[in-house]
């Protein structure tokens, strides 16, 4: 039977090469020589690159099947969202799949990226293959950023939003950057139109390009040798040395192509899983500014810089904006310029070692800043929130009747106990330990002094209302623990 | 061996992934009960875990506002006044206004679910007879209830309210004139006949922590009662 199908294979193979001539064009390529280390144990550091491209052809196969069924307009995009989730056959398992593919591609751009950098595989004579891949990484965060935008709800409203804004601030032509992006001088019908032709054609086609290119300059320079300590790149005799090796070299179709097919098929897996699993995000609240419970967040690959522009102080926000992601890309960008010579192992160049620690330690904290976000008020605390029941079974009736105050007047929306509530302020849980009476009324009286992060509420707040909140919270201290005499903290001072 | 497992990989990715969509699996998402406008919400669990469970407690009982949960309150309170007082609140205490006529974020057709699903809810049949009303009544004698609040109250709250001890419980003061600042004299009354059984407070007729003489609050014993504590305020808010 096998034996039966194989012959049938090669005749009809037969019969279209003998018409389209391709061996003479594909298999050189197929069988360019790559390093022998490369096509070792060690050639499992170059699967990140073949899993990205597998993915984007997986993004490419999914956003077709959605572009059938979804309708780019401000007024039916939610609408044909919910029909993929809910009622069109497999309709929620595309958009999943196209969600976590595309996260995925994200983050095996990044780790190809960091492998590449480690590896100092961007040395000459491959600079333009560096400049290339970054190139591609801004336009990959520029799919998810577009691709946020066309699941069109309140996170992809107020994400444009921001957005628009962020780019409003350029001088002089931000106006007009504005008005190109989202059509318009706010978010409006064309907005999405926009979205949706960036994400559609013009980055798609631009990455297609890019990716062409990248590949191109790939065979064309050969991979990257395994780096070896003590073996530093020097471009007057890096090439003859690199032709050397080649005559060691081995094909890619085997060895290497075999070891990227794996990866990339366990790629796909993981993607697979996850969108069984777990599923497609979203659409989230309506897109629909009027809705002032929404709370949005952007996607995962964008929380840093949402972290980042929180904490940054007001004074820097337009640097951090404008500035910031500019110089960024700059760097990377100079990268092989800066070093395109000498050692290429990771065990003799320390400081790439520590960009890279620095660096993914400082995303990795600005993304779970972002994603907690504590500096946001949650705003149906009050209501929702309740308060610890340990607390109101030992409370007073004055102290619960402060309780109920407490919860009226907002206070929870910034302020936890036993770590339920907002995050602005500080938990409140222990708080008769730390400030007396006096200072408890002050403060919510005057607010933190200098226009700090504490508005004064004492016109909003009765004076049956302040006692009875300031037992409340004298109340709030650990069984058997004095309420606060001399405050152990310092009375808050005026910020510099 | 490597070629092998190679080999699957397409058979099983298939497999797997027929396997994963032909079910259900935990990833398929299910419609929304509502069109995702939160004034489209109208489960009474939903809207009553969002705006009273912060004050009113998760189930109804332990939070620092009155208990809702509560059959005897929920027998005796009229369906109109639950209708209004969640419509407009309770000025000078800290009920807020939740009809968005009033300023507050729901619907008047949420106001009726949540006010209606109280008793749907939490309401039981059977509990005391001859309850004394819910709603203020005019009248009560303040020297009849002082004399009713030594036999029925002063055990735990102390002779003039100032507080005391229930067993190992701290019984806070009850003439505080904050507290009574903030307390309107309908949900004084409304302890007096329900007490609050979450925290231990014994019923118009519960003889618990109570004097053996102690017989069932009649409806002028609520009245006078409500008028003695209503003679604590402070003048400012009588």
């Amino acid at each position: 039977m096998k034996r039966i199908l194989k012959a049938v294979a090669t005749s009809v193979g037969g019969w279209f090469e003998a018409r389209l001539r391709l061996k003479p064009a594909v298999m050189p390529i197929l069988e360019h020589p790559i390093p022998a280390g490369a096509a070792g144990p060690k050639g499992w550091w170059y699967v990140f690159g073949s899993a990205s491209m597998t993915l984007l052809f997986l993004q490419i196969a999914t956003g077709i099947g959605l572009a059938l069924v979804y309708v780019p307009s401000a007024d039916q995009a939610y609408q044909s969202l919910e029909y993929l989730n809910y009622r069109q056959p497999f309709g929620w398992f595309l958009r999943s799949l196209h969600y976590w593919s595309g996260s995925g591609m994200v983050v095996m751009v990044v780790i190809h990226m960091t492998q590449v950098f480690l590896h100092g595989a961007y040395k000459y004579p491959r600079e333009l293959t560096w400049i290339f891949g970054v190139l591609l990484l801004l336009l990959t965060l520029g799919m998810a950023f577009t691709g946020q935008v066309l699941r069109w709800d309140a996170d992809a409203y107020w994400g444009v939003g921001v957005g628009a804004s962020m780019a409003g601030r350029v001088p002089v032509a931000g106006p007009g950057i504005v008005e190109l992006l989202i059509g318009g001088p706010t978010i409006g019908a064309s907005t999405l139109s926009r979205f949706f032709a960036l994400h559609v054609f013009i980055i798609p086609g631009l990455l297609i390009t890019l990716v062409g290119g990248h590949l191109w300059l790939v065979l064309s320079r050969g991979i990257s040798e395994p780096p070896v300590p003590g073996e530093p790149v020097d471009p007057k005799t890096y090439d003859a040395k690199y032709h050397e090796e080649l005559k060691k070299g081995k094909p890619f179709l085997g060895d290497a192509m075999t070891k990227d097919a794996f990866f990339s098929a366990l790629v796909v897996l993981v993607v697979v899983t996850l969108a069984a699993v777990i599923g497609p995000k979203g659409p989230g609240g309506l897109p629909d500014p009027t809705l002032t419970a929404a709370n949005p967040r952007p996607d995962w690959p964008f929380l840093w810089l949402f972290g980042l522009l929180s904490l940054s102080p007001a004074g820097l926000e337009t640097f951090v904006m404008l500035a910031f992601p500019v110089v960024l890309v700059i760097c990377l960008l100079l990268v092989p310029f800066v070093s395109n010579r000498g050692e290429r192992a990771p065990s003799r160049r320390p400081v790439a070692v520590l960009i890279v620690l620095v660096g993914g330690t400082t995303l990795a904290v600005l993304t779970y800043e972002g994603m907690t976000s504590p500096w946001s008020p949650k705003m149906g605390a009050w209501s929702g929130d309740t308060i610890p029941t340990a607390i109101v079974k030992r409370a007073t009736p004055l102290e619960l009747q402060g309780a109920a105050a407490f919860q009226n007047k907002d206070c929870r929306n910034c302020h936890a106990l036993d770590g339920v509530g907002g995050r602005r302020g500080p938990d409140l849980s222990t708080v008769g330990t730390r400030l007396t009476r006096d200072q408890l009324i002050d403060q919510i009286n005057n607010g933190t002094p200098g226009g700090g992060n504490m508005p004064a509420y004492g016109k909003h707040v009765r004076p049956a209302e302040m006692d009875a909140m300031v037992a409340f919270l004298m109340s709030l201290r650990p069984p058997g623990q004095p309420p606060a005499k001399v405050a152990l903290v310092p009375a808050p001072t005026a910020a510099p | 061996m490597t070629t092998q497992v190679l080999n699957r990989i397409p058979a099983f990715l298939i497999a797997f992934t027929l396997l994963a969509s032909g079910c259900n699996p935990p990833g398929k998402p299910t419609p929304p009960q509502t069109s995702g406008r939160p004034e489209a919400v109208t489960d009474f669990n939903v809207l009553y875990a969002a705006h009273c469970a912060g004050c009113h407690g998760t189930d109804g009982t332990l939070g620092p506002a009155p208990p809702l949960n509560d059959p005897l309150f929920l027998k005796i309170v009229p369906d109109t006044e639950l209708v209004r007082v969640v419509t407009e609140g309770r000025a000078g205490t800290s009920m807020a206004a939740f009809d968005q006529k009033k300023g507050g974020p729901l619907t008047t057709a949420q106001v009726k679910v949540l006010a209606e699903g109280l008793k749907t809810k939490w309401g039981k049949p059977g509990g005391p007879t001859d309850v004394p009303g819910y709603l203020l009544t005019p009248g009560g004698n303040v020297e009849d209830g002082a004399m009713m609040f030594a036999m029925a109250c002063a055990s735990c709250h102390g002779d003039k309210g100032q507080g005391g001890k229930s067993g190992e419980l701290r019984v806070g003061a009850i003439n505080d004139p904050a507290f009574l600042a903030l307390s309107s004299n309908q949900v004084l009354r409304r302890f007096i006949i329900t007490g609050r059984p979450d925290l231990g407070m014994p019923n118009f007729t519960e003889k618990t922590n109570r004097p053996h003489n102690f017989s069932t609050l009649t409806a002028k014993d609520v009245a006078d009662l409500t008028s003695l504590l209503n003679s604590w305020r402070s003048p400012a808010t009588k």
